[in-house]
């Protein structure tokens, strides 16, 4: 190592630091501060450590709000994950191996999903043709309608990396076409499927615009909108709302956490060759 | 054990015709080699059997059963891929096991098949092994191994041994007639090699342009081939072909003499200036310009004095010169 790939190695180092951990740092002190030393929104040292009791607050507000509001978002980030990637890899898969007259129009259509912007009134509408409006279900929908386009891409894109022969020879081994999906081309796919667990699940975890349109009512909170507790337009109670700041961010940086190796082995590895 | 026949199968996609009805009956227990040059319909034909193309005309019979438009897995047929086509996230035991854990064979049954069939292909050591971490020879074996378990009445292979090295080769050749003399199975084999052909089968489809040209023995072949095509086909190196006017003075349309049917000497027929030689050891190729004849290609003994630039005469063994 020369002498100037250590120093910029060091710059590198102290600008990601100051950029990623001091937010992260500020919001953790604030979020263990008193009520009236928070009120300031400075850099400054706690002078009294109320983690735990900041805690109880913020999880015990309006009749447990936040649990409630963990449990909706979990269930609305594993449905919808499980769908995008299930959905997506068996859209992909037909469209790369099977020639038919359709597929530039299921093509175009995936496209347009991905171009064309949501528009949020015309979509209440048609949930409320169908009874799904204020539901958790019609949430997880709108989660795998958005995303949906964007992971058949994806998947489609693996796919047409992965030599036919192995369909054929599964086909020949005896294989149903779904058993050729679930058993040789799924597996195959994980490094696909990991990114996308990760990106999707952060997003629609952290999602709050979505939510906010499509979820109105006091038993479909989720874990963004329960930032609305602490906040009001004459008060705002910053060292609570920094502690829920804290509790919303620990499940999607778990999630990361586990699965960092993951990605990047699956962005490095591409292509099946064997 | 079964017999194959087809019976006026063509194939077309779309407005090409890659297959243009083909008859052929393959006998039980027959090693059978479809050879021809690369684009001749060799794969096509092959996949046809196997049920991975539907022929859009004909029939097939496999063990007298009509097989045209059964699933691939119903026509107990398997098929050894050019690029192995291993599943890379299996491990060997259950790339071998792949198709008895699909037709729910029990488990113990399963691993005593696939520990069996290891033992006889030399891989027990390998089982817990991903393809990835194999060499070509062994993934080969695999591939074949996988073929086994299923117990097929036909076996099918597509250019199996393209990717390996020379000496690979020429061993895995040995070891799959190996493979069919303990079987006894009917096996269907795919080359563009006529090496591969020669040293293989005991019955030879020489494919050109979608249509048989000809079919029988290798000595068959080699003895008297049909057309032109297939005797510059079979052989190696190449039969020495002539057109136009030299082959009407001959009296035909083309006319062909073997390079091991050239005999060189003080006197002969064709006076001849040495373009090349290349020295093989026990045999060496004498490449030949002869006047009025073009270029010449005779085998002689290993052992020749003959220098570029020297001048000899060719001539070709009685008997064994083909007028078509
Ligand atoms: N799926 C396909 N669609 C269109 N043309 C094809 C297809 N498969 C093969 N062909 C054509 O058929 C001809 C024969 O191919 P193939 O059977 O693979 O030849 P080979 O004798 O080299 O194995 C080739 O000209 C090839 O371009
Ligand atoms: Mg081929």
């Amino acid at each position: 190592m020369t002498r100037r790939q250590y120093w910029t190695g060091i710059i590198a180092t102290v600008l990601a630091l100051v950029i990623f951990v001091v937010p992260f740092v500020f919001i953790a002190f604030t979020a263990v501060k008193d009520k009236a030393q928070a009120s300031h929104l400075d850099f400054t040292w706690p002078l009294q450590f109320l983690f735990w009791q900041n805690l109880v607050d913020v999880v015990s507000t309006r009749n447990y709000m936040l649990l409630l509001a963990y449990f909706n978002s979990s269930i609305i980030t594993v449905g919808a994950v499980a769908m995008l990637i299930l959905f997506g890899a068996m859209v992909g898969y037909v469209l790369q191996r099977r020639q038919s007259r359709w597929n530039k129009v299921i093509f175009g259509c995936v496209l347009a999903g991905l171009i064309i912007p949501p528009a949020v009134v015309p979509t209440i509408w048609v949930m409320q043709g169908l009874g799904l409006f204020k539901t958790i279900w019609g949430m997880v929908f709108i989660q795998v309608a958005y995303g949906l386009a964007f992971s058949v891409l994806l998947y489609r894109s693996f796919i047409a990396t992965i030599p036919r022969d192995l369909d054929e020879a599964a086909r020949i081994d005896g294989a149903r076409p779904l058993q050729i999906f679930l058993r040789v081309i799924l597996p195959l796919l994980k490094p696909v499927t990991v990114t996308l667990i990760v990106v999707q699940s952060i997003a629609i975890f952290n999602d709050f615009t979505n939510p906010l349109y499509y979820l109105p009512g006091k038993e479909n909170v989720t874990v963004q909108l329960t930032l609305f507790n602490f906040q009001s337009q004459f008060s705002t109670q910053f060292n609570l709302l920094f502690m829920n700041i804290l509790l919303v961010t620990i499940p999607p940086l778990i999630v990361f956490i586990f699965f960092n190796r993951q990605i990047v082995a699956g962005m490095t590895a591409g292509a099946v060759k064997g | 054990m079964a017999e194959v026949v087809l019976k006026g199968i063509r194939k077309s996609f779309g407005a090409v015709d890659v297959i243009k009805g083909i008859d052929l009956t393959i006998r039980d227990g027959e090693f059978c080699v479809f050879v021809g040059p690369s684009g001749c319909g060799k794969s096509t034909l092959l996949r046809i059997i196997a049920g991975l193309e539907t022929a859009t005309g004909g029939t097939l019979h496999i063990d007298g059963r009509e097989v045209s438009k059964a699933e691939p897995s119903e026509r107990g047929i398997t098929m050894v891929f050019q690029s192995y086509a291993l599943y890379p996230h299996l491990t060997v035991r259950q790339n071998i096991g792949f198709g008895l854990s699909l037709a729910k064979v029990p488990k113990d049954e399963i691993a005593r098949i696939v520990t069996a069939t290891a033992a006889t292909l030399q891989l027990e050591k390998l089982l817990d092994r991903k393809p990835k971490e194999l060499s070509g020879g062994q993934r080969q074996r695999v591939a074949i191994g996988r073929s086994i378990v299923r117990n097929p009445k036909v076996f099918l292979f597509d250019e199996p041994l393209s990717n390996l090295d020379a000496s690979l080769r020429s061993q895995m050749r040995i070891e799959i007639t190996e493979l069919h003399a303990k079987l006894a199975t009917t096996m269907i084999y795919v080359t563009h090699d006529q090496v591969e052909a020669m040293t293989m089968a005991d019955k030879i489809v020489v494919l050109n342009g979608g249509t048989i040209e000809q079919v029988g023995s290798p000595m068959e072949l080699y003895n008297a081939p049909a057309t032109p095509f297939v005797a510059g086909f079979i052989g190696s190196p190449k039969m020495n072909l002539y057109e136009g006017k030299l082959a009407q003075e001959m009296g035909c349309q083309t006319y062909g003499i073997r390079p091991e049917h050239v005999l060189l000497g003080a006197e002969g027929r064709w006076q001849g200036r040495v373009k090349h030689v290349e020295h093989l050891g026990a045999d060496a190729i004498v490449h030949l310009d002869v006047e009025g004849l073009g270029s010449l290609v005779a085998r002689t003994t290993g052992d020749t004095g003959l220098r570029p630039g020297g001048d000899v005469w060719a001539s070709p063994q009685p008997g064994k010169e083909f007028r078509y």
